[in-house]
């Protein structure tokens, strides 16, 4: 309303005190429910923001056949590859969207990472090490580079991004010789890798991505599958016991090591039982006819829809085998954040609701301690508009000061956040975003809409 | 402003009041820009025709017309229109603002009637010219009295209402404020109702009744 002697004159007929503590308990309400929703909503997203920056696998998870007992009891496990039909079942279960095979080097592999970035100078990180491939399409992003052409003598390789976390913060400092790497510097390291017992080949590698997803060292389906045909060491793990006139003669013998034994007269005789079932003898001569044995993955990949499903985790459960999944606690950590929203949320439109109410009790109670300067101007043929408006531009000089005094304090609880946040290496963004200010904004038209409604029918409720 | 009272019996007035009432169950006509007296003594319904007129109750039977439409159905925003240019009321109890000075109490007004003459003529007339400062809370009655009939001469209105409006007021200054309602209703062209005790004041009436 436009400030003018005769408005001037309205307002000082319509001026009588407020009842100071329901206004005062009001606007306190006002404000800490005020600021406890925006910052609900600047947290909730910020949280999830920080979460989608840095987030690991969502909904993809491994699975692989439990291994329990020391070394010797494992020699008389059973094979820990998942055979067709297991894998079909895993693939029929209940919200499984899809599963992929890790397929692993069946080759020695020895790298020397050079961290200054040349290959001879200082000193390389040497380690005996495993390749595994799985469908392109179960990565969390393909990489540039990420092609392989047979005979080509550079292998791109893909890292958790973990152990690049495991090598700066434990590796590097506990070696001098080792530099902590940024992630463009460690793309940058060049890697002789070793393939073959005896080192038959060498070739050069280097990490051109760290996956948040696939926890494994990764190589393209392509270059794993050529080199396993060039270097493979057929039947690998493929060992039976041989049993010579009913007790079992020496250690276990590979497949290969029985085919070169069939020249023996007595071969016939003998008889093989596999390392998972020593009593389940057979004779010699039927292992070493029968087909090469195919390599089934031992882990496999698999997409689910949502989380496991109940029945899911039953059949895990039922089969012995182990699920892993990385991250795991991100999902608490996004039901942590979805809690603290919710109660900081219900808490705030809780007191939001009742400094609504206690506003429009407190404006009902000015409107009648005026009634009597109302009621006269009413009849002198103000409207109720002129009328009302009056009360209304009181309160909403009172809201805007409590809803200036929210942002404010949000503001410093958020700056107080930031120092907490940036001490533990955590960077949110600071201010509030412009959908948290938007929905301040409808908040606040909001409340505002509800007291001018209450001041109006006040205001009418005097003349009717 | 053609104001029309077919069979009107406010609630509550009793029987005996009714039956012996010029106005109260009988139908009645009160034409445009005609000067209508209601006498009556204390009590009788002179202030609760007025209000009924003024669309301030609805606690009647009957049925009242303005301009030839039932006031019962005017809606709230109707009755505000016409409360700001059509109809104005000298209150019996004048309902002034006490604590605002004379002068802010005529100006606060909705809507001024730019023909009406001006404050400084009005209150000339009346012999309020030195008051118009004071407050009203320290006026006395027949001033305050003075100061309402000007706040209501200052609206636009086609029709005048004047509950007792010169109930505190010596001859001469009834004389005065009479002239000043004469010449301002004419040239508004409109119509009058004066309610009063039985004193009839120096105004020439088209009409006159008794409650």
């Amino acid at each position: 309303m436009k400030s003018n002697p005769e408005n001037a004159t309205l307002q000082s007929c319509l001026q009588v005190a407020g009842p100071r503590r329901e206004l005062a308990i009001a606007s306190l309400g006002c404000l800490l429910g005020s600021t406890l929703l925006l910052l609900a909503l600047q947290f909730f997203q910020d949280a999830n923001q920080y979460l989608d920056q840095n987030e690991g696998p969502k909904n993809y998870f491994t699975l692989n056949k439990k291994v329990e007992g020391g070394a010797l009891v494992n020699l008389g496990k059973k094979d820990p590859s998942f055979s067709p039909a297991e894998l079909e079942s895993i693939r029929s279960l209940e919200g499984v969207k899809r599963i992929g095979g890790f397929v692993r080097n069946q080759f020695p592999v020895t790298v020397y990472i050079w961290p200054t970035g040349k290959v001879g100078m200082g000193s390389a990180a040497k380690a005996d090490l495993f390749f595994e491939s799985i469908p392109d399409d179960f990565l969390d992003f393909i990489p540039e580079q990420w092609n392989w052409e047979e005979n080509a003598s550079f292998v791109p390789i893909v890292v958790p991004k973990f152990y690049l976390d495991l090598w700066n913060f434990g590796l590097a400092p506990s070696r001098v010789e080792y530099p902590t790497l940024s992630m463009e510097a460690a793309t940058g390291m060049p890697i002789e890798v070793f393939i073959g017992q005896n080192r038959e080949a060498t070739l050069d590698g280097r990490f051109i991505a760290f996956s948040k997803r696939i926890n494994s060292v990764l190589v393209p389906e392509s270059f794993l599958t050529w080199a396993n045909q060039k270097f493979g060491q057929p039947n690998t793990g493929d060992f039976f016991f041989l049993w010579k006139k009913g007790s079992i003669d020496g250690p276990p013998r590979s497949r290969a090591e029985l085919i070169k034994m069939m020249d023996d007269p007595a071969f016939a005789s003998w008889e093989v039982s596999p390392l998972g079932n020593a009593a389940d003898r057979v004779p010699a001569p039927s292992v070493v006819d029968s087909e090469e044995k195919i390599i089934h993955p031992s882990r496999i990949i698999l997409e689910v829809v949502d989380s496991p499903s109940p029945s899911f985790l039953q059949f895990i459960e039922e089969n012995g085998y182990e699920l892993n999944r990385e991250f795991p606690e991100q999902d608490l950590i996004k039901k942590a954040i979805s809690g603290l929203f919710l109660g900081m949320g219900s808490i705030g439109g809780l007191l939001s609701l009742l400094s609504i109410s206690t506003f429009a009790t407190s404006y009902r109670l000015v409107v009648a301690r005026a009634a009597e300067h109302t009621r006269n101007l009413l009849l002198l043929g103000f409207s109720r508009h002129q009328v009302s408006q009056i009360f209304f531009a009181r309160f909403l000089r009172l809201f805007f000061w409590v809803l200036g005094g929210s942002f404010i304090l949000g503001h410093a609880t958020k700056y107080f956040l930031l120092i907490q946040t940036a001490q533990i290496n955590l960077s949110l963004p600071s201010g509030f975003s412009p959908e948290s200010l938007i929905l301040l904004g409808i908040y606040g038209v909001l409340f505002c809409w509800i007291n001018k409604r209450v001041i109006e029918k006040s205001v009418i409720d005097l003349i009717r | 402003m053609l104001i029309e009272l077919n069979q009107i019996i406010p609630s509550p007035l009793p029987d005996k009041v009714i039956d012996s009432s010029e106005i109260w169950n009988l139908n009645l006509v009160i034409q445009p820009q005609s000067k209508t007296l209601i006498s009556a003594q204390s009590g009788l319904g002179k202030s609760t025709l007025l209000h009924l007129i003024y669309g301030l109750r609805q606690d009647y039977s009957g049925q009242l017309l303005i301009d030839g439409k039932p006031a019962r159905d005017f809606s709230f925003l109707q009755w505000e229109e016409l409360r700001r240019e059509s109809l104005s009321l000298v209150f019996q109890d004048l309902r002034l603002f006490p604590h605002l000075s004379a002068q802010e109490n005529l100006n606060l007004i909705p809507q001024s009637n730019p023909s009406s003459p001006s404050i400084m003529e009005m209150a000339d007339r009346l012999g309020m010219n030195s008051h118009l400062q004071q407050t009203v809370s320290t006026l006395s009655h027949g001033q305050r009295q003075r100061i309402a009939i000007m706040r209501a001469l200052r609206k636009p209105f086609r029709i005048l209402l004047l509950d007792e409006p010169f109930s505190h007021l010596d001859e001469m200054n009834q004389t005065l404020a009479c002239e000043l309602i004469r010449d301002v209703v004419e040239q508004q062209q409109a119509g009058l109702i004066l309610s009063s005790l039985g004193s009839a004041p120096a105004l020439s009436f088209d009409d006159q009744y008794s409650l």
